[in-house]
């Protein structure tokens, strides 16, 4: 499914987004690359209205002035959400992007219905998880499986452009403290996805997510690595559309037989 | 240096060879199994006072080989007579079984042991994918997804879910977890380069029994060595665990003579069926990852059917004879694999039990206190 790339007029200046599909309003919140569309994206598109948006600065894109923290862009994205889609979505945010759902969780949760934080960011205990320079060491770092990635279409510019945003935004390398303390507050049904090949994001990240979220599940994707849309696409799909479309019911396995598949 | 009393749980009361598979239980006694389960499981607890370090059984199917179709039900009836033994369960077959109901057997093991378990985690040898009817071709896939799926049962702190290729959980949280933190030790069979290689990537125990001969062994060590070592970790001798058929009596004649009479069971009435299944599946599917490793595995077949028991001694791929005969042969041995757990499988075919019971004790009195240092 071909997404529509769309703009849209926010208070801090103008951003641009892509759209695909009908049904229940999805946003996902890209990484730290920009947006790559996967088989993920192509098929949440069949059964959801989503929306993703390029964060301001991010492949290509003009950054907005008054928008310089993580705290900033969630307020960002929750006007995003309030604009092209009127209220309440299901948010998906991945790495970077899991980073700035949590933070749109903790600051506009009445935006925000489902949350699934896939190997999201932000929460890195201190020197843990490699963070390569060289672009060859990061591609082993983030795919297990790189002979599965779509053809590459940003420039080494875009590329370049989008590694400098991540200061920019004040992006925190290992934790952030400040949104540490308040994932006790988050009471979203959470569903965080971590590969169990990432050397990025190390599994303490996820688990101190699991153990301080009040209503959070954890699964873990065998054979990815950070990328997980990429490695296991299929893997991820199975979770993450039983999660979106069942809520804690995703748990039980419906067989064949279910009397209310709901 | 370690000893292991392993048990096979052999089924002894057949007069006949077959090399049909599976063996026809039409031929099983339930009051004689009664009865040998009782001698192995006394004999087991036995060993503990003859000095073993470890205890241990594993898991096979529908084979008068060895009763064991659960290991771990011996495991526990091991864990209360017993109070400093390691209870070596090595070990069940985690691509045949659901790993989660391993990794919770294997905690209460450990629980009731008081921390003693010694988790093996094994691939299973051939014909036993048959028994489960899982495809054999699947056995590298399903057994290193299972094993770090156990690894993650016993250690995450929070409840998880799992989407594998093989094996999906939403939600797991195993009640008990194991005593030992940040698990029980693993031992992972390692007879061929490729099975070495996953060993050392997992940090367990390298497990060789059957060896053909010494020098396949040494291969073996060394590619689980380099392994490790690209893996950050530096085996120990501990790490090297070494099986061979034992027996111990008080002169070299009398030892020989009560072995030849047990394997001549074992490989004509034991491995008869296996020998079959295993050729068909060795033959038609994809057990073994390369040609190589499947060659290997037919040539070990062929040359221990082949081998007479004086050859084997000579090749050092059996103990056998005297307690000052074995003493030599473990230094030997040592000295050649320098490994640091010796498993004994003692009870060979149908090796009298009160045979077994006079090793054990020559083992303790005469054997032990030379090699022990070792």
């Amino acid at each position: 499914m071909q997404p529509q790339a769309r703009k849209v007029s926010l208070s801090s200046g103008e951003l641009s987004y892509f759209a695909a599909g009908e049904g229940r309003p999805v946003v996902y919140l890209h990484p730290a690359g920009g947006v790559r569309w996967t088989k993920v994206q192509d098929e949440l598109a069949k059964s959801f209205k989503l929306h993703v948006p390029i964060m301001p600065g991010f492949d290509g894109t003009a950054a907005h002035v008054q928008v310089k923290s993580m705290k900033g862009l969630a307020a960002l994205a929750g006007e995003f959400i309030e604009k092209t889609l009127g209220g309440p979505c299901d948010v998906i945010g991945c790495s970077f992007g899991g980073y700035l759902a949590t933070w749109l969780a903790a600051e506009r949760p009445q935006l925000v219905d489902h949350l699934v934080l896939e190997c999201p960011a932000g929460f890195r205990p201190k020197g843990k998880g490699e963070r390569p320079a060289d672009p060859e060491a990061l591609k082993k770092v983030l795919f297990l499986h790189p002979e599965k990635l779509p053809p590459e279409t940003k420039t080494a510019e875009q590329e370049a452009g989008n590694r400098k945003m991540l200061p920019y935004y004040g992006y925190a390398a290992d934790t952030d403290e400040e949104l540490l303390a308040r994932l006790p507050s988050i009471d979203k049904l959470t569903l965080i996805l971590h590969g169990t090949g990432d050397r990025m994001i190390p599994k303490e990240s996820v688990q101190v997510l699991k153990s301080r979220l009040a209503h959070a599940y954890l699964v873990y994707i065998w054979d990815a690595a950070h990328a997980i849309e990429v490695d296991q696409p299929e893997r991820m799909l199975a979770v993450l559309t039983s999660f979106l479309q069942r809520s804690e019911g995703f748990m039980v396995n419906w067989g064949t037989l279910a009397i209310n598949e709901g | 240096m370690k000893f292991s009393f392993f048990h096979l749980m052999p089924y002894t009361h057949l007069d006949l060879e077959s090399h049909e598979w599976p063996f026809p239980n039409r031929y099983f006694d339930a009051e004689k199994a009664s009865a040998l389960y009782r001698t192995y499981v006394e004999s087991m607890i036995h060993a503990e006072s003859c000095g073993f370090d470890w205890v241990g059984c594993n898991e096979h199917h529908f084979s008068p080989y060895g009763m064991m179709a659960n290991p771990n039900l011996i495991g526990g009836a091991l864990a209360y007579p017993t109070k400093r033994v390691k209870i070596a369960i090595v070990g069940n077959l985690v691509p045949l079984n659901n790993p989660i109901r391993v990794a919770e057997e294997y905690a209460m093991l450990d629980c009731m042991s008081g921390g003693r378990l010694v988790a093996g985690l094994m691939r299973g040898i051939p014909h036993e994918y048959l028994a489960y009817n899982i495809p054999p071709g699947e056995s590298w896939e399903r057994q290193r997804e299972a094993v770090q799926l156990i690894l993650k049962a016993w250690t995450e702190p929070e409840p998880f879910g799992w989407e594998g290729k093989h094996f999906q959980y939403r939600q797991v949280s195993i009640w008990p977890k194991p005593m030992q933190k940040p698990h029980p030790p693993l031992v992972i069979s390692a007879s061929n380069a490729d099975s070495a290689k996953f060993a050392a990537e997992m940090r367990a125990t390298m497990g060789m029994v059957l060896l053909a001969d010494l020098p396949s062994g040494k291969e073996c060590i060394r590619v689980y060595k380099e392994t490790a070592k690209a893996h950050g970790w530096e085996p120990t001798a501990d790490n090297i665990l070494v099986g061979m058929h034992t027996c111990i009596a008080e002169t070299d004649d009398e030892a020989r003579r009560w072995l030849a009479q047990g394997l001549k069971y074992f490989d004509q009435v034991l491995m008869g069926g296996l020998q079959a299944s295993q050729r068909i599946i060795l033959q038609k599917t994809r057990y073994f990852e390369n040609e190589e490793s499947r060659d290997r595995w037919k040539s070990r077949l062929d040359k221990r059917k082949t081998l007479t028991l004086d050859e084997a001694i000579e090749r050092g791929t059996v103990l056998c004879g005297s307690p000052e005969t074995v003493v030599s042969q473990i230094k030997r041995i040592h000295s050649e694999l320098g490994h640091g757990v010796f498993n004994f499988t003692v009870k060979v075919g149908t090796l009298p039990d009160e045979v077994i019971r006079r090793g054990m004790e020559l083992f303790r009195d005469r054997v032990l206190p030379h090699v022990r240092d070792l």
